[in-house]
């Protein structure tokens, strides 16, 4: 309405140099019952205010395009309730493991959660982009073709050499790992070759290896032991650590003999004072097939000797060995010992039976799974969460 | 005296997400050297901080109110909401008799409460009464003659002005005891700033100020019901007893449609939008917090109570008071209109009351992008979604491209959409 956008002008400049538009509204009274050009102005606005706003016509849309139907049921409202609260940053770490579940069960998450879980997923790494993708299904294609910063959902899928040559990160991953289940020999090749690449390239190829891992990988991470950059070298003795029968296994092994003994029942650590972080370091790397061999006992039966003021040490070192060695038998017993025993103390100690609760059978953290349990470590307050998180998803009805 | 509270209602009583962070390491017999508790009535304790001298913190559970030494603005500040977990969890003796710091403190407060009233004097009521009409007639002329001077300089001055420009108004209208013109004046320092088109609601706020300021000396010749629009926009308020008292209650089923919390001035607002399943009314519920005090979240989105509402009286009724509330029953996904249907209602508010700027939207819709974000419904018709809900991507996810039904603010700028109804009928909360 020009009427409108003349009086707006002539406020801007002011009356006092600007004359005051007429306004006719048809059916409205002349309004001229004040004498300052200023409150005539005025008067005239809000009569046209209300009238424009009482008289606004709708405007016209582009519609979107129609998203395609998902055939797969969302979840029930309690598991969106979680999501919700994962993605406020409650236990977020386990929303690899939720979204798993989730697409094991033929699930999808709530299409509210969406966008949050995009923007999450477009910040993290290439497993939960993935995840993330394939859970929201249509839907998350239909938002990412709106939203150019989750494109990644739809990304154009390289396939063979392509993927590897030109992709992006995640798809040279992608590349290499099905490589490596169908070729190990060919992957190690292809590492091989290209390892004089960036230190973030070579981390992501140790990444792909415990997939067919064998002695054949050996000599490729004896070199990569060597390697400086970030924590590449860390990765190469954690995976050498689980390859039965290696070299750096065997020496580990050694240095952890000296350190530990066992006599006359009880665990003994032989060494000077102070020297726990050692001790922590040695026994993550030294193969936990050492304890059981040597001693002869099953893996709670190792855990279970008494150790003295070392137990919690000897627990974390062990621990921090049975994540990266993914031996379910000791990942289990030692979870049973730490819902039980007293709560870690040190940094190390918290951090690795954190890392051990998120690896640990989730039926451990039911109801009196196992008697005794403390309610207040955060061991058990994570198995909790993960044993919930899991049922829910397959009740019928979670409100 | 009733029982020691749970952590949930010692939670609720926390400011913000921080003020309760702080507190848990805090909430532990080793940082409290001294505790004490007097039968349900208040807590005390002396906290070691990293001051030489610990903090001393008292809490009047009738309030509740809070003291405490430490510098902290928040109230409850960590140090009484560590206490008061503490005394939670039952680590607080309550048998004992406050020290004297922690009792004189408790004394002045109930010699405060327990202060005679002054006696009803009907003539003195309503000479002050008159009084106050006096201050605000004069209130409404000052500002009758500052809206028209803004206009005589030209409006182009105000994007250079600071916020004082306007909060020297507000304060004049607060001593004319016209608090609600001086709310609103207050918000029109952002005007200025808020992008294109700033000018034109600027003259559109200025003009409805003055349309204002001349129904407000003028009120005696109004009708009755937009006399009380009138009031309350300029600040006048009315008793809850007084609106409980006159008003013939409205009994329905009342299903919770949207809620949404505003903040101004440490004072947060929960406006919460009802629809009556029979009357077909749309309600507000208004509830407000201080610092230091929980907002009403009996009212959940989704949920449909039964209960009387007494609304206060205006041109165009909309808010309420739940005046008698008898069951919660889960409630079904409320049916939306077309954006016409929308439109026609909001001009025939608009015909009874011209200040009306926030109106209640349930509008069967489908959201687009272009030619700006927006809502369109099966005619076609389109209103843009308001600019400053943000990109409102959880309300596309919910629609793929299909119509929902959207409940929402309708405003001049725009529409702002707080609840939306998936596919399964349940109500989601944006």
């Amino acid at each position: 309405m020009s009427t409108w956008h003349d009086l707006v002008t002539a406020s801007l400049i002011g009356t006092e140099r600007a004359v005051v538009p007429a306004v006719a509204i048809p059916g409205a009274p002349s309004v001229a019952n004040a004498d300052d050009p200023a409150a005539i102005l005025l008067d005239r606005a809000a009569l046209l205010t209300a009238a424009r706003r009482a008289g606004r016509p709708p405007d016209r849309a582009d519609p979107l395009p129609v998203c395609e139907p998902d055939p797969r049921p969302a979840v029930n409202q309690a598991a969106g309730r979680r999501l919700a609260r994962m993605l406020s940053g409650e236990h977020s770490y386990l929303l690899t493991e939720w979204l798993t579940a989730v697409a094991r069960r033929g699930l999808r998450p709530p299409a509210g959660s969406l966008p949050a879980l995009l923007d999450r997923a477009r910040r993290a790494d290439a497993d939960l982009r993935s995840l993330v993708a394939e859970a929201g299904g249509p839907r998350a294609r239909w938002l990412a073709r709106l939203n150019p910063d989750w494109d990644f959902v739809i990304a154009p899928v390289l396939t063979g050499q392509d993927a590897w040559r030109l992709g992006d990160p995640a798809q040279r991953r992608s590349y290499l790992a099905g490589l490596r289940s169908r070729d190990p020999g060919a992957a190690r090749e292809l590492i091989a070759a290209s390892w004089r690449g960036a230190a973030r390239d070579r981390a992501m190829f140790l990444s792909v290896l415990p997939d067919n891992l064998s002695l054949a990988d050996e000599p490729l991470l004896e070199n990569a032991l060597a390697d400086p950059a970030g924590d590449i070298h860390i990765r190469a003795a954690d995976l050498l650590a689980g390859l039965p029968g290696s070299g750096f296994g065997e020496r580990m092994a050694t240095r952890a003999r000296a350190l530990l003994r066992l006599h006359q029942g009880v665990l003994r650590v032989v060494s000077q004072a102070d020297r726990a972080h050692l001790i922590v370091e040695v026994l993550a790397r030294t193969p936990l097939g050492t304890w059981t061999g040597d001693f002869g006992l099953t893996p709670a039966e190792v855990v279970a000797l008494p150790a003295g003021s070392w137990a919690p040490v000897l627990l974390a070192g062990w621990s921090r060995a049975a994540v990266v060695q993914r031996d379910h038998d000791w990942v289990d017993a030692l979870t049973r010992r730490a819902l039980t025993g007293p709560p870690p103390g040190s940094g190390v100690e918290i951090e690795a039976l954190r890392q051990l609760a998120r690896r640990a059978d989730p039926a451990l953290g039911a109801p009196d799974a196992v008697p005794g349990s403390r309610p207040d470590t955060s061991v058990t307050i994570v198995l909790k969460f993960r044993y919930e998180m899991l049922k829910e998803l397959d009740d019928d009805d979670g409100n | 005296m009733e029982g020691r509270w749970d952590r949930a209602r010692v939670h609720s009583l926390a400011t913000d997400a921080s003020s309760l962070r702080a507190a848990q390491p805090l909430a532990s017999g080793r940082s409290w050297p001294l505790t004490g508790g007097a039968d349900g009535s208040a807590v005390w304790g002396e906290c070691q901080g990293s001051a030489a001298a610990p903090y001393r913190t008292v809490v009047d559970l009738s309030g509740p109110a809070y003291q405490c030494s430490c510098p902290s603005r928040k109230f409850p500040c960590k140090h009484a909401l560590a206490l008061l977990l503490l005394w939670s969890d039952g680590a607080v003796a309550a048998d004992g008799n406050p020290p004297g710091w922690a009792a004189s403190w408790l004394a002045s407060r109930s010699a405060r409460a327990s202060e005679p009233k002054p006696p009803a004097d009907p003539a003195a009521a309503l000479r002050r009464a008159e009084q106050r009409e006096g201050r605000v007639a004069s209130g409404l002329a000052e500002l009758d003659r500052w809206l028209c001077d803004q206009v005589r300089e030209g409006l182009a001055a105000s994007q250079r002005h600071g916020y004082r420009h306007w909060d020297d108004i507000a304060a004049r209208m607060i001593d004319a005891q016209a608090p609600a013109l001086a709310e609103r004046l207050r918000a029109l320092a952002a005007v200025p700033h808020s992008g294109s088109g700033w000018d034109g609601r600027l003259l559109e706020e200025y003009a409805l100020l003055r349309l204002l300021a001349a129904a407000g000396r003028e009120q005696a010749g109004l009708p009755a019901a937009l006399r009380d629009t009138v009031r309350s926009r300029v600040g006048f308020t009315v008793r809850q007893a007084d609106v409980l008292a006159s008003a013939t209650p409205v009994k329905d089923h009342w299903y919770v449609l949207a809620w949404r919390d505003l903040d101004q001035d440490r004072i947060r607002t929960r406006r919460v939008w009802l629809r009556g399943r029979n009357t077909g009314r749309t309600a507000l519920v208004l509830s407000f917090a201080a610092l230091g005090q929980s907002l009403d979240d009996s009212l959940t989105v989704g949920a449909e109570i039964d209960a009387d509402l007494a609304f206060y009286p205006a041109a165009v009724p909309l808010r309420a008071l739940v005046a008698v509330r008898r069951d919660t029953v889960p409630g079904n996904a409320p049916a939306g209109t077309t954006i016409a249907g929308l439109l026609r209602g909001y001009a025939a508010a608009l015909g009874q009351d011209p200040w009306l700027d926030t109106w209640p939207a349930l509008v069967e819709v489908t959201p687009a992008r272009a030619p700006r974000p927006c809502l369109f419904d099966a005619a076609g018709d389109a209103l843009p979604l308001h600019p400053g809900a943000g990109e409102s991507w959880p309300l596309f996810a919910l629609s793929g491209g299909h119509p929902l039904t959207v409940a929402g603010e309708w405003t001049p700028r725009g529409l702002w959409p707080l609840t939306a109804w998936d596919q399964g009928g349940m109500a989601v909360p944006l």
